[in-house]
């Protein structure tokens, strides 16, 4: 027994049973070691793939997610992968083989300072430097990589640990989760009492309600309380998309109503979200007549954006059920009426400015065709890429989970797409796993199709090519006065050539009239299957909020930038309303605590000493350097 | 506005450098670094003055998440 094969037996202790990944020189011991073990080991094409696919199976499933490579270059290729689950807060442990420690620190073949640089883009990482060591760091790693908010840990594993004896170390034996921090009640009732007071509540979704394991809890708390809710891109899913109450997404393409409630209500309630920019479009303007009560597991998303009037530190699905019979008891309260005057008008705005498929022309609108696929297939767990695509699938895809939306939210990373399916597929080979990509994107990690036809996974690919760069295209278009850099892609290689050369059946499609039969044949297909689908490359994601601009100045299909942007009909009395309720004065002091003054931050709900605006105490004796 | 943190780190190896780059990265400038593992050799204490315009509790929270970190207290300073 050496260190490699104990840790094989501890990786099956600690529950998994696929691991992703790429062989190579330092980290050859642990490849002997999974060698006959009942590990399955998934061999990518390059270690990027290992860590997206790793993502993929973790977003999937919620289960810890595990990629395996080899020093140097093997490690440095995972490091997109690693930043990605780390921006999304995807649970991950990702080993990757070090020189052996007498080598460290000489620039040894193949060594890097992998410690050093991913300790930016991992919630921690280990360097176990003795055999010893590796109980307590499998242990750890595991265990903080599940606990509170998920996320990826490394561990670099030098040779000479993998090869020393290990025949003396016990038998593995996992960590308990860290306890799930309860929110106080003292915050809930500072929660409730904002929520009181609102005529105009909104909920504002995000990616923390799947991670929380609060779906259930959220469409509870959203149907008792009768508030209408937006969502993040990463909280899609969290109530069903048909469902009354669900506005859409918000934010730079976000919907219509989602946006002009966002801008118009008078209180937010934010659920495991966190103010990203693509939200919230100009911060400072951003739900402008709005006081905040924000519930997060996270301390640290509190406050750090945008002042919250409540914050509510802890886990979300139990805030939500001891929230709940006061919220929907606040119907029945003195501002019960104008609640459900507001909550009216919000759908009908919804009604009134739904996304239309009729596009003219012959050519595949799509919009219209990703809205048809949903249809044919429900229950899909969808992976994309990143871009125009992207967009269109978070706008007209009906998710009714978060976890069937597998998307790069936070990093933005192209070539997620293709490798996240097989993630997907690995974790559930009856699951229907479709990969929506993007010409551009999908080049960024084709190689993986010769994973998906070694292990005939039946994924589905649509590839929406536009010959371009399809989202810079847009920009360069509305806001560098149509100077086109970089972004011709129409020397594109024959797509379905290229797949059927990897052993994957390949379809075309160019005309509106052909959807449905592609569609149904590329479902149909008992393996892996790619539809390469022509688009209009002047096709762009409506609507846009413009850079700067506040979520209810959003741009159409011909409209200007500059005359940003009252997109809607306004005379159509609901919306016209709800828009002048988004422009009306506001009142109230700035919210945004000027990232930030010491004086806006809200009141610790650390147990940590915090002094806020106590008496200063002196500084000490600087010291230039750190002491050895 | 400037700020005074004492912590408290596991002596692990990335320890120190886990605490600066947090710091920097969150929106800090060390102005001054002093620590020792003098008392006990399975700990770091560390003493910084840092400044940014950012509320100290922001900073607080940040490196209360970090592993390594055992405790910390931010306070204002002059």
């Amino acid at each position: 027994m050496n260190g490699a094969r104990w840790l094989v037996q501890a990786l099956r202790a600690e529950g998994v049973d696929t691991l992703f990944g790429y062989p190579g020189g330092a980290i050859m011991p642990f490849y002997d070691a999974l060698h006959g073990s009942s590990l399955k080991h998934v061999l990518v094409r390059h270690e990027q793939g290992a860590a997206f696919a790793a993502n993929g199976y973790a977003r999937a499933s919620g289960r810890v997610g595990v990629c395996v490579a080899t020093s140097g270059p093997g490690a440095s290729n995972l490091i997109t992968g690693i930043a990605d689950a780390m921006l999304d807060s995807v649970p991950m442990v990702c080993i990757t083989g070090q020189v052996g420690t007498p080598l460290m620190g000489t620039d040894a073949f193949q060594e890097l300072d992998v410690f050093g640089m991913t300790m930016a883009i991992v919630k921690h990482n280990f360097l176990p430097r003795s055999v010893d060591d590796l109980p307590r760091v499998v242990a750890e790693a595991f265990r903080l990589a599940r606990s509170g908010r998920p996320g990826p840990v490394l561990i670099d594993l030098p040779k000479d640990v993998q090869v020393a004896d290990a025949s003396h170390l016990p038998a593995h034996v996992p960590a308990e989760v860290d306890p799930v921090p309860q929110p106080s009640e003292p915050a809930l009732h500072a929660a409730l009492a904002q929520l009181a007071l609102a005529q105009k509540p909104l909920i504002y979704g995000g990616g923390g309600i799947a991670l929380g394991d609060a779906v259930d809890a959220f469409r509870e708390f959203v149907e008792a309380s009768q508030i209408p809710a937006v969502l993040t891109l990463k909280g899609l899913g969290a109530l069903q998309d048909d469902h009354p109450l669900n506005l859409g997404m918000l934010g730079m393409h976000g919907s219509r109503a989602a946006n002009l409630a966002v801008q118009a209500c008078d209180l937010l309630f934010a659920v495991g979200a966190r103010f990203d920019d693509r939200a919230t479009g100009k911060l400072a303007e951003f739900a402008p007549h709005a006081r905040v009560v924000h519930l997060d597991i996270d301390a640290c998303e509190l406050g750090k954006l945008r002042f919250a009037d409540a914050p509510v530190a802890g886990d979300i699905a139990t805030g939500m059920r001891r929230m709940q019979a006061a919220a929907a008891a606040h119907l029945h309260g003195r501002h019960g009426p104008a609640r459900l005057a507001w909550r009216d008008a919000c759908t009908a705005v919804k009604a009134k400015t739904a996304p239309r498929y009729d596009a003219p022309g012959d050519g595949v609108y799509a919009p219209s065709l990703l809205r048809r696929l949903s249809a044919l297939a429900p229950d899909a767990v969808v992976a994309c890429d990143v871009g125009q695509h992207q967009m269109w699938v978070a706008q007209h895809w009906a998710f009714d989970h978060p976890r069937r939306h597998l998307t790069s939210g936070a990093l933005g990373a192209m070539g997620f797409g293709l490798p996240a399916a097989i993630g997907a597929q690995m974790q559930d080979p009856s699951a229907q796993v479709i990969c929506v990509s993007g010409d551009g994107s999908f080049l960024m990690n084709v190689q993986e199709l010769a994973t998906l036809s070694r292990y005939r996974l039946p994924v589905k690919i649509v590839l929406l090519d536009n010959q371009a760069l399809g989202m810079v295209r847009q920009w360069q278009e509305l806001f560098f006065e149509r100077r086109y850099s970089e972004i011709d892609l129409s020397d594109n290689p024959d797509f379905c050539a290229l797949a059927q050369a990897f052993g994957i059946e390949a379809l075309h499609v160019d005309r509106a009239a052909d959807v449905d039969t592609a569609l149904e044949t590329l479902l149909a297909a008992p393996g892996p299957a790619l539809l390469h689908v022509a688009i209009d490359q002047n096709a762009n994601v409506w609507p846009l909020v413009p850079p700067n601009r506040n979520n209810a100045e959003m741009m159409d299909e011909g409209g200007d930038a500059d005359e940003a942007t009252r997109l809607v009909a306004a005379d159509d009395p609901d919306i016209a309303a709800l828009q002048a309720a988004a422009a009306q004065p506001v009142a109230r002091r700035a919210h945004v605590p000027q990232a930030v003054s010491a004086q806006a931050a809200p009141a610790s709900a650390s147990t940590q000493t915090y002094t806020g605006d106590a008496a200063p105490v002196p500084a000490f004796a600087p010291s230039p350097r750190i002491p050895s | 506005m400037r700020y005074r943190l004492d912590l408290t780190l596991r002596h692990s190896e990335g320890a120190l450098t886990r605490v600066l780059g947090t710091t920097e990265r969150r929106g800090f400038r060390p102005l001054s670094v002093e620590g020792d593992t003098q008392s006990d050799g399975d700990r770091w204490h560390l003493q910084m003055t840092v400044e940014g315009d950012r509320p100290g509790e922001s900073l607080l929270q940040q490196l209360n998440k970090l592993y390594d970190c055992l405790d910390v207290q931010v306070q204002p300073c002059s």
